[in-house]
Order: C-alpha cells, then sequence, then structure tokens
C-alpha cells in the first residue's frame, strides 16, 4: 500500500482545525487535529506523523515551546510548520531558530498551506540536510562568509550586511547544507522552489551565477560553488556551525 | 523720534528689572534718611558749637587791648568763618524770611552784648557777614560762609561696590529661578512620546523637583497611553485574523463561482488592512530593530531581484558602492511600499541609487503621478487621492504613511514629485553617515 502522509495539526481554534484538516484530507493527506500541547505530547507518546503544523499562539504551551521541545526528543527529525497569527518579522525569526522548518503567516489560503507541506516534505526527504542548524547555532560560517540563517542574509568579515534574494538565500542554503556534495541541475531546482508556489521559473544557471557575484566568487576560477560538467554544481568549501552572534 | 518703553521680553529680564529698581531704590531710600539724619545732627552740633565759640572768641577780642587782636584773629577762625576787625564789605540786607540759622545762632549767642547788623552776598549764597562794635567802639566783622562737612571719599566707593553686589545676587537669584524652567521648557520641547524617555533630575529646589515629578509622570501617561493604543490596534488585528483565517479557509470549499471570486477579494482586502494597520502602529510606535551595518548595492540588489523572481517588472539603476548604518527591516519597508505603489498604478517601477553628499534612492514610475495640491496629503494615514483606483485596488491609504513614518525614523526624509513627462518620483533621502 502506497505510502500516506500524514499530518498533525495543532491549533486551539477548533473551526481552523478541523477546515485545515478536512482540507489536508480532500487533498489526499491523513490528518489528526489536536487543541494543544498535553494532547499533542500524549498523541505522540504512541505514534509518529510525518509534518506538525504547529500554531504559535496557543493558551498554556506556546508553539514556540513545543517546537523547542520536539527538537530534542525523540521527533526531533520530524519537519514542524509554524502557523503565526502575528504579522511581525521577529515571530518568523524566533520560529525559525526554534527549530521550525517553515512558517506561514496567518490568515493564510488552505493551498498555500499545503503547498508548504509538500514543499517541506519534499525538501527534508529528498536530500536530509548534513548539518541541523538549530537555537544555539544559527550562523553557518563559510569561507571569508557567515549566514544567518534566521535573519536570512550573509556577514562579511567586518560584520557588514549582504542582504540575499529570497531564492538566491534559498539555493545557498541548499549549498551550504550538504557541502562537498555534488547536487544536479533538478534536485537544485527541486530543493530551491516551494517557498513561493508561483515562483518564476529561473534557471538554477542564473541563480548560481547571482550568487556567484554575491559572494564575490570569480566565475572562471570559484572558490566557494563549482560547476561539475554535465552533472551540475557542487559546494567546495567546508561549512561550520557557529554560536549565536554577539 | 519717539521713546516708547517695551516690556522686556524675556522672564529673566523681567526678573532682573524687578529686583535691581526695587533693590536700588530701598538702598536710596535708606541711604537718604540715613544722610538727611547726619546731615541734622551734624548741623545742629555745628551751630551749638559755633555759638560757644562766637561767643567766647567775642568775649576775649573785647578783653583784649585793640593792638593784640589781629594777632588773635587766625587762632579763632574756624572752616566755615572768621574774624575781621573792620566794618566789612558793603551787602545787601538780609531778608527777613530767609534768615540763615548761623545767624540765628550768633545773634542768640551775642546779641544781648553787641548790636548786631547784616548783610548778605547775593553772590555767593548763603555767604554772609555780621557786624558788631566791641566794647572799645572798634568794629569786628565775622565772615560766614555756612557749608556742610564734604563727604568721605571713601563713600561714593562704598556705594558702587554696594551697588556691584546688588547686580550680581540680582543676577544669581533670576539665574536659579530661570535655568529649571529653560531646563523644562527644552525636556518638552524635544519630548517625543516614540523614543525612549528622557527622565528630568528630580532633585533641587521643592518648586523644581515638583514640576520635573510632574513632567516624568506625564511623560510615563503619554507613553502608556500610546502603549495602549498600539496594543489596542495589535488586539483587534489578532483577533481579525482568526476569523479571518476561518473565512478563508471556509471560502476554499465553495465552488468556484463569481461570488467565491468576490469573497476572496473582500477577505483579501480585509487581511491586507488589518497587517497594514499594524505596520503603521508600529512604525509611530518606533522600531525595536538595531541598526546594522550594510552593503547598500547588495541590498538593492537582492529587492529588485525579488520582484523579478515574482516576475514583476522592477529595475535598478545606479550603483553606490555605499555602506550604510541603518535598520535594514525598515529601509526594506520602505523600499517595498514605494515600489509597490509604483507598480499599482504604472505596472513597472525604476530604482535609481545616487550618492553625493547624501544617499537618496528614487522609486520612479510613469504612472498618473497625484496633483501637485495633493503631494503633501498622500502622506497622510488613510488619505486616498481623489479619483484615484486605490478602492479598486484595494490599497489601504497606509502604505505611504508608513513609509514616510519610517524614512523619518531611519533618519532620512521622504519627498514625492511629478516627473516631467509623466509619472511618480518618490525619493528617499538617506544620511550617508
Amino acid at each position: 500500500m502506497e505510502h500516506v502522509d500524514h499530518i498533525l495539526i495543532v491549533d486551539d481554534d477548533r473551526e481552523i482545525r478541523e477546515l485545515v484538516g478536512n482540507y489536508l484530507k480532500k487533498n489526499g493527506l491523513r490528518t489528526t487535529v489536536v487543541a494543544d500541547g498535553r494532547q499533542m505530547r500524549s498523541f505522540l507518546e504512541a505514534n509518529t506523523v510525518d509534518l506538525i503544523v504547529l500554531d504559535i499562539m496557543m493558551p498554556g504551551d506556546d508553539g514556540l515551546q513545543l517546537c523547542r521541545e520536539l527538537r530534542v526528543g525523540k521527533h526531533k527529525a520530524t519537519p514542524v510548520l509554524m502557523l503565526t497569527a502575528r504579522n511581525d518579522e521577529t515571530d518568523r525569526i524566533i520560529g525559525l531558530e526554534m527549530g521550525a522548518d517553515d512558517y506561514l503567516t496567518k490568515p493564510f489560503a488552505a493551498r498555500e498551506l499545503l503547498a508548504r507541506i509538500n514543499a517541506v516534505l519534499r525538501r527534508t526527504r529528498m536530500l536530509p540536510p548534513n548539518l541541523v542548524v538549530s537555537e544555539s547555532g544559527r550562523l553557518l560560517a563559510f569561507g571569508r562568509w557567515q549566514l544567518d540563517t534566521s535573519a536570512r542574509h550573509l556577514l562579511d568579515k567586518d560584520g557588514t550586511l549582504v542582504a540575499l534574494s529570497g531564492a538566491e538565500y534559498r539555493l545557498l542554503r541548499v549549498f551550504l547544507d550538504h557541502p562537498q556534495r555534488v547536487l544536479s541541475r533538478d534536485q537544485l531546482l527541486n530543493l530551491t522552489q516551494g517557498r513561493e508556489a508561483d515562483l518564476f521559473d529561473r534557471s538554477i544557471d542564473l541563480l548560481v551565477s547571482r550568487l556567484r557575484q554575491r559572494l564575490l566568487d570569480d566565475a572562471r576560477e570559484p572558490a566557494y560553488i563549482k560547476t561539475v560538467r554535465s552533472e551540475g554544481y557542487v559546494f567546495s568549501l567546508p561549512v561550520e556551525i557557529l554560536g549565536a552572534s554577539a | 523720534m519717539s521713546l516708547k518703553l517695551h516690556c522686556p521680553r524675556t522672564l529673566a529680564s523681567r526678573l532682573s528689572l524687578i529686583f535691581l529698581v526695587g533693590l536700588i531704590l530701598a538702598q536710596a531710600l535708606s541711604f537718604g534718611a540715613q544722610y538727611y539724619e547726619r546731615f541734622q545732627s551734624a548741623r545742629s552740633t555745628m551751630l551749638s558749637n559755633m555759638q560757644n565759640d562766637v561767643s567766647t572768641s567775642i568775649a576775649i577780642l573785647d578783653r583784649l587791648p585793640a593792638q593784640e587782636r589781629l594777632a588773635w584773629l587766625p587762632r579763632l577762625a574756624r572752616t566755615n568763618y572768621d574774624y575781621r576787625l573792620d566794618d566789612g564789605d558793603p551787602g545787601a540786607p538780609l531778608d527777613a524770611e530767609e534768615v540763615p540759622v548761623a545767624a540765628t545762632s550768633i545773634s542768640s549767642a551775642i546779641g544781648g552784648a553787641h548790636p548786631l547788623s547784616f548783610s548778605r552776598f547775593p553772590a555767593e549764597k548763603k555767604h554772609f557777614q555780621a557786624h558788631l562794635r566791641l566794647s572799645d567802639g572798634s568794629p569786628l566783622t565775622i565772615d560766614v560762609r555756612p557749608a556742610m562737612p564734604p563727604l568721605s571719599p571713601w563713600l561714593p566707593g562704598v556705594l558702587l561696590g554696594q551697588l556691584a553686589l546688588l547686580i550680581a545676587c540680582t543676577w544669581l537669584a533670576v539665574r536659579i529661578a530661570i535655568r529649571p524652567l529653560a531646563r523644562l521648557a527644552n525636556a518638552v520641547e524635544s519630548l517625543d512620546p516614540n523614543a525612549h524617555p528622557v527622565m528630568l533630575d528630580e532633585h533641587g529646589p521643592t518648586e523644581v523637583a515638583y514640576a520635573a515629578r510632574a513632567f516624568n509622570a506625564m511623560q510615563a501617561r503619554i507613553a502608556a497611553y500610546l502603549k495602549e493604543r498600539m496594543q489596542l490596534l495589535a488586539a483587534i488585528s489578532h483577533d481579525l485574523q482568526t476569523p479571518i483565517t476561518r473565512m478563508k479557509l471556509r471560502a476554499e470549499f465553495m465552488d468556484d463561482s463569481v461570488e467565491k471570486d468576490k469573497l476572496w477579494n473582500d477577505l483579501g482586502e480585509m487581511e491586507h488592512l488589518v497587517r497594514e494597520g499594524v505596520a503603521y502602529a508600529r512604525s509611530i510606535h518606533g522600531s525595536t530593530e538595531e541598526s546594522r551595518r550594510i552593503d547598500l548595492d547588495s541590498f538593492l540588489d537582492s529587492l529588485v531581484f525579488d520582484y523579478q523572481d515574482m516576475g514583476k517588472d522592477v529595475q535598478l539603476s545606479g550603483k553606490s558602492a555605499a555602506v550604510i548604518d541603518t535598520r535594514p527591516q525598515a529601509l526594506r519597508r520602505v523600499l517595498v511600499n514605494l515600489t509597490d505603489n509604483a507598480l499599482k498604478f504604472a505596472g513597472a517601477a525604476q530604482l535609481q541609487v545616487d550618492t553625493d553628499d547624501s544617499l537618496s534612492i528614487k522609486i520612479l514610475d510613469r504612472g498618473p503621478g497625484i496633483a501637485e495640491a495633493e503631494l503633501q496629503q498622500v502622506m497622510q494615514p488613510f488619505y486616498r487621492v481623489e479619483n484615484s483606483r486605490n478602492r479598486s485596488t484595494g490599497g489601504t491609504g497606509l502604505g505611504l504613511a508608513i513609509a514616510q513614518q519610517l524614512a523619518m525614523a531611519l533618519g532620512g526624509s521622504l519627498t514625492l514629485s511629478n516627473r516631467e513627462g509623466g509619472g511618480l518620483c518618490a525619493e528617499l533621502k538617506l544620511p550617508l553617515r
């Protein structure tokens, strides 16, 4: 029998969790809905799921706390998608620092949630990252750069902030999650897409050349992202996880 | 020439004037009273001395042999009068009304023993002579030039010193009284409820401390009101987000129809309004975001690429090669709001960077522009341009207000102008260092 992904939805609003559950069920997923952290814990005692959708604003234990708890328990490999009720950058940043794989701001459309769920599942299944970025280590250091994975920008040696576009960040993140491993264009395209469902289909080659420019990498003699003829690209430097920046 | 007395404008000069005039008058009064008293007592002393002197001198001269009298004259002379052995100078007779007091005392001293006659000399005020005959019939004249003893030479010095002391004390008192007031005025003027409150020093004289405490309390109250307003907005928006989410989810279960699309659009508009409302409240309340050093070219590049990746026509021209200290999320928000605006009305946007003494980022479009009269007003919250397509395109009237608030919070400015050949130019100016 074909595997059906099992999604656990944790939200204190009964209508929302049931509407979301029904929508996902209608689209071929298996769903379980619970109202709070207590129910979530007791369900996860005996069951495993493929992905957890976690509301941030909940009475009792909030989503951030539950996410932190999940990341140190036996479900630490289960991807988490956060629902945040506030339109606030800091929530997003904290959510990602706590180890959530993605987030969605309320109010959201159910089809967008479905697209995100599928993207996160694809991303984590296809190539589990070699490195796990956690709350305590959100800086990835390579060469003379550091990538801040919560604020999503680069820092140079002097600490000057070098911004990245969404697509550039996602591509760089894929490289840094899989250093010294050859990635095909198809893999890169699959892993890079998914944040915005309607991402303009830019070719990976163009994105790589933009990223090289951003890293001040010489395209003829690249030090960071090397082209592997007829195979794809490889990130050739070691990557190190640093503690939170001062 | 018209001399008009103006009341001095500043409290300091008014207070100084009152203090100085009052103190000088009081000082002058007490000096005058003392001087008068001293004059009176000196005069009566002098007169009684003179009475004794004159009667003694006349008696001495009367008894002396005539040939010895001349030798005695210098010894009998005084500062104010002397004796001469002649009939005196011809002068006018004394006025009956204005008999000098000295003449009266001379009369009372010797009037009984020798008949007296007086003459005065109008050329010299108060100068008079008394004529009499001694017992042997020889003439004697008392030449009187009454004068007060001169003032001590140190007296004007003391008076000047007193004046200087008065001025110094006045200045000090006024300064002490005015300084806390000026400090309070400064604090009120620089009061910015959005920034961290600057507390006044609550030490000092009772009244000053009281005013400072009242000011600090007022500051805290304003901050509390603002915070309450923020919390209210945040609470409303949060509570609205849940029903909007439910409605959106329910709408997705509806069959495709025109009604569904309309409902979907309405929900989108509501959602947008809620978000912009919170963003505006936040932009006014000031941000907690920290300032970072950012590479401007990559910042703008990434912004433009994000638009291009979504299939939007946004172009960037110019390079600044600048590294600036700013709050990246706030700056991004300003640029996104302006670019979204351009895309909404013109379908395309062009970003242009220039650096001279300050940094200028222009967002240009070829849309309908804004009537000159309304260029200022459009930056006020909830203001909508007349005849604009704003309603139909779902604007909240907050985008530009947020952008302007944040531009100011970043230490810069935002100005709108119409371009030659049509379209709008929104220019964000930021300090370079």
